[in-house]
This record gives C-alpha cells, structure tokens and sequence, in this order.
C-alpha cells in the first residue's frame, strides 16, 4: 500500500515560506481587531561553528533557523481557532545537515480546533501532536474528545502519521487509528483504556497497542498513578510504571514508583535503528525503582534529589544506578535561578560509569538577561582516548522592546569528540499578540 | 487481499459519536482555552492563586504544581488530557521536545534558559553512548520513532 504523499515533506522550500509568514502575520494583526486572538511567536536563530576533519580539512557552518508558531483563536466569535507551527533551514556556508543539504525543515502542525464553550469537548483538524493514553503522536487527521455529565468519556482519532524513519530501506506507517474510554469523577479518580493502530513495516507487523492508564486520589496528598501498554503484535507486555505521589502542599512533592518495560515489545514499532538489532539485543527486559523529591525548604530554595535503580535481565549491558541531587535558588522576583547539582552513575560494567556536575546562574537586570551554564563529566572508563568532558555556555541578551529581544550564546566544548570547540548563537524572539491572558 | 477498513470506520465512528456526543457532554464549566490572567515568570506554582480541584482536568491543582516531579512525570498527566496544559502553554510549547523532525537540541534554543529542563545538556553526542545502554526506554519515548539529521551519521 502507497504511503499518502501528503504525509512526506522534506522541509525543503520552508524557509522562505516561514520568513513570508513571518513579516506578514504582524501586518495582518494590525487590521483583525476582534474578529479573532490572535499570537505569533518567531524565533530566529544563526548558528556559527567549525569541524576538522582527520586529514585537516576544516568546514565552517552558519545555518539559520527560523522557527514559527501562531494562534488564532475566538475566530469569528466562535470557539474555533487555528494553530500553526513549523521550522525551515538555510546554509549560509557548508551544509549543516547532512544528507538534507543546504536546506530543510518540517511542518510541525497546522490544524483546526474546536473547543465546546464549557471545554468538555474537542475536535482537531489537520497536522497536530497530541497525546491520549497509549498514543503520543502527530498525526494527518482528526482527533475527538467528548465528556459526558455521568463522567464517562470518549476520544477517537485517525489518520497518516507523521514520522520520519531512518531505518534502511524503510518507509513509514500508512494509517493510524484508535481512541480512549474513560471516566472520571472529579478529585477522585480518572481511569482509562485505549487503543492504537498503525498500519506499517514495524519488523513485518502493524504497531497495534492496548494501553491502561489511571490515576486515583488514594487519600489526603496521596495519588496513585498507574500506567500500561500491550503489544499485540509481539503478544507481550510493552511497558508498565507505577507511582505514588504525595504533595502536602506547595512545599513538598516527593514520587516513588516503578517502571518496566521489554526491549521486544517496546521497541518492535521503532524506525529509529538504534533500538533494532543489530544495534541491541532485543531479548533483553528492563525493571527500574525510582524515587524523586522535591522540596522548598524556604522560600526561593528547593532541594531535588533523584534516585533510580535500573536492573537488566542481560549481563550486557548490565545494572545500574543513578543518584542526583541539586539546589535551586529563585530570586529577583523568581525571574532569576541559581542551580548546582551533581550525579553519578554506578554500573556493573566500568564503560557505563560516569558522574555529572552542573552550575547554573540567570540575572536579568532592567531589560537584560545574563546566563552562564557549566557542566562537567567524568567517565571511570576513557571514551576515545578521554576520561573528562566540559561545556560552558555563556548567554547575553536585551529586550529591545515589549515584543522583541535579541541574545547571544558562546559555548566551548572540551569532550571525547571535541579537543577544543567554540561555538556562536544569535537569536531573536519575536512576540506578538492581540489577546490578553497567558500564555507560555 | 487487502481490508479496506481504517478511513471510514474511523470517520463513521466520529460522525456517530459527535451526533450522540452533542448531545451529552457535560455542561459543567470545564478549563478555559487561555489562562485569564498574565502569568509570571519562571516555574508555575498553581497554588499561589487556586484552590481545591481544577474542572477541568478535575484533579487537585496541587497534582500540577510544576515541581521537578511533576516535570518527571508529566507525560503521565498529559496522556489523560492537555486542556488544562493549554490553557497556559501553546501547543507549539510540547513541539519544542517532541518534534518528529529536529536539528536543534532545545538547550540549544534555549541555551539562554539554563534553568529550563533540557535532557540534553553538554556533548550528549558522548553520554548518550552510556544512557542509552542503561535505559534505552527513557530514549525511546521521544527518538523511537522520530530523529534528527545527526543519528544517521552513526545509526545505520
């Protein structure tokens, strides 16, 4: 079966398109006034790096992205808006990317969206990214959710998907469909089970997956989530994880849980070749306990720590252990943070052994905006000849009015591919907007 | 010989269930498309102004108090519904991670936001090697099946 040749799109051409977009939508704002809400977010970025080559040849990068989103909404009066958002590419040196030349980019969505007055139910039109029980995906198509008074509920959706496989000789899933059944009583539980087809060369089956999702207030802080998917194809339990929650306030949140998941079952529908043999064996089944807090210990300062036991059924790669903890301290009216953290890993085999520790540092006097980023690595076991890896990113920007600000980032690398790397980024950030109220 | 099946069942059921859904859903005020109010810089604390159970995801607004927990587990909420996830975010705020297609690590874009949760910080090019041994699944949720330009260098 052919695939939807709408669904294939290169990117190439793009960016003109977007920078089009981008200089006529705040043209277009000034004459709306009230026949919609209207918000547009571009944010463009250049890019400026190097790489030698073994040999001594030496290729100079400059790419410059734009990318754009906008909203429409309340069109007409009516509860129906319109959403768009994409990304294109140019090379004003040697091609950045690859195989895709000096030019790429991607539709990130463009869709349609319908919202009932009192928000209970939903429909989209067009490309869009959603997620709904065992589906995270972006999809060609239309997506329902409807509550009822009772509680019960429905969702649906179907479509071309939207993917971009890398796995050799390759193509993509052709069709996808499924939907949620769920109900919900307000502050005590929501428990729901789905189900997703994709029609595809997923190692010569369709992706068909069972889900159960719940959360259930448990008493007082206390919640419990649960989430599972099942694998029809591989006729095995794809992953599971459970949580208990607690969140006395808005103080204190600390999670313990557990996670597994079948290297088999999980991964069958990957285009991605990292997670397909060769590259894995996929025999192997994977048990994690994990533990995260998260405390406030006064105002402005929290204290994370995080916890994570991971156990193999395979000697290779073996099990593993990572710890974190680290700091935050908001200031200048929580506009600004200060954050330390570090990390190890221990493992049973020395190659998967590393510790991390990271500072970093925001403030934003009047309209500008200083940050500094430094993170350290330490391997037990050397990569490519090294046992160390640094980076340090250094950003300043200005907000030059309520709607623009322009930024700079420098970032030097020093790691098992780097000897010494630095690195240039200008960015400009464009907000523009008729409506009022938030949004991030 | 092939089921011609997924196009118009999907698209029956929807009619079938928007018809019956019209006239069912509840009339409860639910979440509104956008947050009424500006909100504040930095990392959102519900509580700071709301109380109780929100109507529209109708769980407790301390379940969405953005801690580094609910950070962590996010994709647990949002697979139950994002109306209240849009009501502050736009949606091109979840396409910042989970693009299909990317060149761009978002601490890059976002290399002057060092307090934004970013997985990716540093050569991850390296690290990457030893994560993805340990825990290959905590990969897949974003890469399984969506990737940038720089996997094909190695993954082949």
């Amino acid at each position: 079966m052919g695939r939807p040749t709408a669904v294939v799109s290169s990117g190439k051409g793009l960016f003109p398109v977007l920078v089009a977009i981008s200089l006529l939508l705040p043209l277009l704002l000034a004459g709306t006034s009230r026949a919609a809400d209207l918000s547009v977010s571009s944010n463009t970025y250049l890019r400026y790096y190097q790489k030698e080559f073994t040999g001594g040849n030496k290729d100079t990068y400059a790419p410059l992205y734009e990318y754009l989103s906008a909203d429409a909404t309340n069109l007409g009066g009516t509860p129906v808006s319109f959403h768009f958002y994409g990304w294109g590419r140019v090379d004003l040196s040697d091609p950045s990317g690859g195989t895709s030349g000096k030019e790429s980019g991607d539709l990130g969505s463009a869709y349609l969206e319908y919202l009932h007055p009192k928000g209970n139910a939903q429909m989209k039109f067009g490309r869009f990214f959603f997620a709904e029980g065992v589906a995270a995906e972006t999809i060609d198509g239309a997506f329902f959710k409807v509550k009822t008074p009772i509680g019960f509920g429905i969702s649906g959706y179907g479509g071309a998907p939207v993917e971009h496989s890398i796995l050799d000789n390759t193509d993509v899933g052709s069709s996808i469909y499924g939907g949620r059944v769920f109900y919900n009583r307000s502050g005590l539980t929501e428990i729901g089970v789905s189900y997703l087809k994709e029609k595809g060369p997923f190692e010569g089956e369709d992706r068909e997956m069972y889900g159960g999702d719940l959360w259930l207030h448990v008493f007082g802080p206390v919640e419990l989530t649960a989430q599972a998917a099942y694998n029809q194809a591989t006729k095995g339990m794809a992953s599971q994880r459970y949580a208990l929650r607690v969140v006395p306030g808005s103080r204190f949140d600390i999670s313990a849980g557990y996670e597994a998941y079948s290297y088999k079952d999980l991964f069958q529908t990957t285009l991605h070749p990292a997670f397909a043999t060769p590259s894995i064996d996929n025999t192997d089944k994977v048990q994690t306990i994990f533990g995260i807090m998260d405390w406030e210990v006064f105002s402005g300062l929290t204290l994370e720590l995080v916890a994570k036991n991971i156990k193999h059924d395979n000697d290779n790669p073996g099990n593993a252990n990572r710890g974190e903890a680290g700091i935050r301290y908001a200031f200048n009216g929580k506009r600004d943070v200060f954050g330390l953290s570090a990390a190890a890993v221990t493992a049973d085999r020395d190659e998967n052994e590393y510790q991390e520790y990271r500072g970093f540092i925001t403030y934003s006097p009047s309209k500008f905006h200083l940050a500094l980023d430094a993170l350290a690595q330490q391997y037990k076991k050397e990569i490519d000849g090294k046992k160390h890896a640094y980076q340090v990113v250094a950003s300043a920007g200005y907000k030059v009015t309520a709607y623009l600000a322009l930024s700079g980032d420098l970032t030097y690398t020093q790691s098992p591919n780097y000897q010494d790397d630095y690195a240039g980024l200008l960015r400009a950030t464009l907000e523009l907007g008729t409506a009022t109220g938030g949004k991030k | 010989m092939t089921r011609r099946v997924p196009f118009s069942a999907v698209f029956g059921a929807v009619l079938i269930a928007l018809f019956v859904g019209c006239s069912a859903v509840s009339q409860t005020p639910s979440v509104p498309p956008k947050h009424p109010e500006e909100l504040p810089a930095g990392r959102v604390d519900c509580l700071e102004c709301h109380q109780d159970v929100s109507t529209g995801a109708l769980k407790p607004y301390a379940t969405f108090r953005h801690s580094g927990v609910f950070i962590n587990a996010h994709g647990t909420y949002a697979r139950q519904g994002q109306n209240l996830c849009s009501s502050c975010h736009a949606p091109a705020f979840c396409q910042t991670c989970h693009a299909r297609k990317e060149e761009m690590k978002p601490n890059v874009k976002m290399g002057n936001r060092p307090d934004r949760m970013a997985p990716h910080r540093g050569d991850y090019l390296v690290t990457h090697r030893i994560d993805g041994r340990i825990d290959p699944g905590s990969c897949f949720r974003c890469h399984g099946n969506k990737s940038d330009a720089q996997c094909r260098q190695c993954h082949r």
